[in-house]
């Protein structure tokens, strides 16, 4: 297992991803409805090499996505973190959730916590959020995370040929708009 | 097992897990066109470093993988080489790949050997395969090397890999027996 930072909120945990986390992953990238804005299905050999990245870049890098985890079920919903792969454009947050897991407001909440993180750890003075133009669910989270529309980015391959917005605020802004969190809420 | 430690030596290597550090060489090695000839063909950076994030990726979640292929001399990354079972693999593999510009020093063979020693004799293994495309000559003097034998064609899992691939390989009595008549 890989040691890493673990962060709670009112509903998720935040941890590294850890092998148990692969099946409800293989759900999501099997459900092409579900990634079609994030590279498209994928069987399940292609995404278990896909899974591998993250774990793998923690080590790598110090950083990467976590697995969010649901208190109430204990089962993985999705990835949310930081995410900054080789020729990336800037320094992502960014977040996919299993269908199983849309509408109840986890990725904000998730990707809120991950911003806190990222400020706080890695240092950054910005952050960006990689969004398909046509991904509106994406861009309303985006928007509720404070962050505006930033025009078109490239990424590299093998999203090269993907029309790709950045979204994204700076840390001044993100710290301006942030409000302590109460000693009450976990 | 303390991973960031785990170091395997041989006369010429070391083999560690592999780190950031090895990006460069490693995206050298994989935009080489006669390098990846049979291994898939070349990646440009991105890929690249997916490959290196996804190899050390399997040693946290699977607790093993390839190495990275440190050559004492020089301090240069110099290949990937070692145990890996991508999901739906056909077994469990020992697999090499060497930078060109170290072919023909038996740098594969003295790697993949050390490898050999440590499946069967930390991991526990009862089988190593090594699988290879039908081209590729080089590699299969490097498995008739360590004593492996052909055993069947195979098929690799999606995503890149729909050509048929030589399955070569050997016990872990075989390799012990072997190892034992040497020593």
């Amino acid at each position: 297992m890989l040691p890493g930072p673990v962060i709670e909120t009112e509903r998720l945990v935040l941890r590294p991803p850890q092998a148990v986390d692969f099946d409800r992953y293989a759900e999501l990238l099997a459900d092409a409805h579900a990634c079609r804005f994030i590279g498209g299905s994928a069987g399940r050999a292609a995404a278990w090499r896909k899974f591998l990245q993250m774990p793998g870049a923690w080590a790598v890098q110090g950083f990467a996505m976590f697995s969010v985890i649901e208190k109430a079920s204990g089962l993985w919903v999705g990835q949310t973190g930081p995410w900054r792969p080789e020729g990336w454009p800037g320094n992502e947050v960014g977040w996919s959730f299993h269908p199983q897991a849309w509408g109840r407001g986890y990725a904000t909440e998730a990707a809120s916590a991950a911003i806190d993180w990222a400020f706080a750890e890695l240092g950054w003075e910005d952050v960006i959020h990689c969004i398909d133009p046509e991904n509106r669910p994406s861009q309303r989270v985006a928007e509720r995370l404070g962050s505006r529309n930033l025009g078109p980015v490239q990424l590299p391959e093998p999203f090269d040929q993907s029309r790709i917005e950045a979204w994204g605020q700076s840390r001044a802004q993100w710290q301006g708009r942030r409000r302590p969190v109460p000693a009450t809420s976990a | 097992m303390d991973l960031d430690r785990l170091q395997l030596e041989t006369p010429r290597l070391l083999l560690r897990l592999p780190r950031q550090e090895d990006f460069e060489a490693w995206a050298a090695f994989a935009a080489d066109e006669e390098a990846t000839r049979h291994i898939g063909g070349v990646q440009q950076r991105g890929a690249a470093w997916r490959g290196l994030a996804a190899m050390r990726g399997a040693w946290h979640l699977r607790g093993f993988s390839m190495f990275s292929v440190i050559e004492k001399a020089s301090g240069r990354w110099v290949g990937r080489v070692g145990p890996f079972q991508a999901e739906a693999w056909p077994g469990t593999e020992v697999g090499w790949s060497i930078v060109r510009a170290c072919w023909g020093r038996g740098y594969a063979t003295e790697a993949a050997s050390a490898c050999m020693d440590w499946v069967f004799g930390v991991l526990g293994w009862e089988r190593a395969i090594h699988t290879i495309s039908p081209p590729n000559a080089a590699s299969k003097a490097v498995a008739a090397r360590l004593g492996s034998a052909y055993l069947e064609l195979g098929r690799l899992p999606e995503p890149y890999y729909q050509t048929p691939v030589e399955i070569w390989g050997q016990t872990r009595g075989q390799w012990l027996a072997r190892r034992g008549a040497s020593a």
